[in-house]
């Protein structure tokens, strides 16, 4: 059985020696559609980021009975602080929300007033699994009901168009995903099949000896996982190098996860294994 | 060994089978003659299962054709040697690669191989010539590795099908006489032609086929 096994790997380098043109196209096309593929994640990963980074933004604000005093605005706290899904509390004083108000419109508008009629307030940030709409509302709901809070406010119709074009978004690259990953896989096994067809005598002859159908397989299967290897690393080199150039031009205009890298060389191999499974098929009926 | 009973069978692109008796005893030396197209070469596809009976039954050294599984097909043709009229050699590798690939492919051990290719190739007068790639010798040299290729696995029969129809007549004396000699040594053997010069003046078991028929 060692014997085999060795014969097959002697047999698959063999194969990708003796077929240089053939097996550089194979790659090569590996190589090609994991880049779209790759183009296509990182772009979905990407929107995905935006969204997470636009949500994790997005605080409630409550504001407090303008006859509220301290010792009650701590109670409050701990309150809202303990309620489900909450993640961060932070208290802003009549004087701070008059201090953000100066910031942002200028002194003037505080000389009419002779009051501060700024009231104090709570800005609430949520646990990033309950940021989506409809457990911020219960979130909103439950703080609404606790005595001293006046009114709260937060970005809901936002959220709801924010879920509304990520659910088109997901069904779209869902399906352009399945597209993408079924013409890759036909693409790779339509290459790699022109490859075992320039080998249909040397089949032809294992068969006629006796060779068993695994014993067939098992070389041109190598050969496919070295193929995608290659194509897969190819691709990952590439991807590494231009994040490498991106990040040195524009720091931070694009979110990658590290571990594309290694999703594209076992994509590469699952595409180069699967692809010689289906163009072996053709040639090694039983 | 090998017995033919009652056989009807059709091949893909060939005319067919209509009634096909054949039986090859161990140690015998065989005959098929017949016309082109007369279904010689499918009465051998029977025999190595590359073709299945539509009636009747093909029984080869234990396996029958009426109950026999697909996965059993590789273990009945390591029993048998099968030499062909355009020898069918991997033109990428040397003779000695050629005959060894038929041990590689039952997986043998390397030491083994080495011994048994030599050997066999000593058999067929081929061991000076173990480095050279086919493209280097004759026609009737080629077959000879063929024929080493079939004998190496040690098979119970040979089958050949026009093997000499791409020969010179002095190849074609040279192969036949080594098959005689192979014979000679116990190796049944089932030849198929269309040649009948071949048989003259032989005493030998000869079949017929014309049309798809054997006649005894």
């Amino acid at each position: 059985m060692i014997t085999g096994y060795r014969y097959a790997i002697v047999e698959g380098f063999r194969g990708l020696k003796r077929a240089k043109f053939s097996t550089s196209i194979s790659i090569f096309t590996i190589f090609l559609s994991l880049v779209i593929i790759a183009v296509f994640l990182i772009f979905i990963l990407n929107v995905h980021w935006i969204v997470a980074q636009i949500q994790s933004r997005m605080e409630l604000e409550a504001f407090i009975d303008n006859s509220y005093i301290q010792p009650q605005i701590d109670q409050l706290l701990l309150q809202i602080h303990e309620i489900e899904g909450v993640e961060e509390v932070r208290y802003i004083s009549k004087q701070e929300a008059a201090e953000i108000f100066r910031e942002q419109f200028g002194e003037d508008a505080f000389k009419i007033l002779e009051d501060n009629p700024l009231p104090a307030s709570f800005q609430i940030r949520l646990k990033p699994e309950y940021r989506s709409s409809e457990p911020t509302q219960n979130i909103f709901s439950e703080i609404l009901k606790l005595d001293g809070i006046d009114e709260i406010i937060y970005r809901h119709d936002l959220l709801m168009i924010l879920e509304r074009y990520m659910h088109i978004f997901l069904v779209v690259i869902i399906v352009m995903g399945s597209l993408l990953a079924l013409s890759s896989m036909i693409l790779v096994s339509n290459t790699i099949k022109l490859i075992i067809y320039s080998r249909r005598k040397t089949i032809e002859i294992m068969k006629l000896v006796g060779a068993t159908r695994s014993f067939i397989r098992r070389p041109f299967l190598i050969e496919g996982i070295v193929q995608g290897c290659l194509g897969g690393g190819l691709a990952a080199l590439l991807f590494y190098l231009l994040f490498k150039i991106i990040n040195i031009e524009i720091p931070n205009l694009i979110f990658v996860d590290t571990r594309i890298y290694l999703l594209l060389l076992i994509l590469g191999i699952v595409l180069g294994f699967s692809g010689s499974v289906i163009a072996l098929r053709k040639f090694i009926k039983y | 060994m090998i017995e033919l009973s009652n056989v009807k069978a059709f091949y893909p692109g060939g005319e067919g089978l209509e009634l096909v008796n054949v039986t090859v005893k161990p140690g015998e030396f065989v005959y098929l003659i017949g016309p082109s197209g007369a279904g010689k070469s499918s009465v051998l596809k029977l025999i190595y299962m590359d073709i299945k009976p539509q009636s009747g039954f093909v029984r080869v050294n234990g396996f029958n054709s009426l109950n026999m599984k697909r996965k059993q097909i590789p273990l009945l043709r390591r029993k048998l040697g099968i030499i062909f009229q355009d020898f069918k050699l991997l033109t990428d590798r040397t003779v000695f690669e050629n005959v060894a690939f038929t041990l590689n492919v039952t997986n043998s051990r390397q030491r083994d191989i080495k011994r048994k290719v030599l050997r066999v190739l000593a058999e067929v007068g081929l061991r000076h010539k173990e480095n050279k790639m086919p493209h280097e010798l004759s026609g009737g040299e080629q077959q000879r590795v063929a024929i080493a290729r079939a004998l190496v696995n040690e098979p119970i029969i040979l089958l050949a099908d026009e093997i000499t129809g791409n020969l010179d007549p002095l190849s074609e004396e040279d192969i036949i006489s080594l098959l005689e000699k192979i014979h000679a040594k116990g190796t049944a053997i089932l030849m198929a032609t269309h040649d009948n010069r071949l048989v003259r003046g032989k005493n030998r078991k000869i079949i017929r086929i014309e049309k798809g028929r054997t006649i005894n």
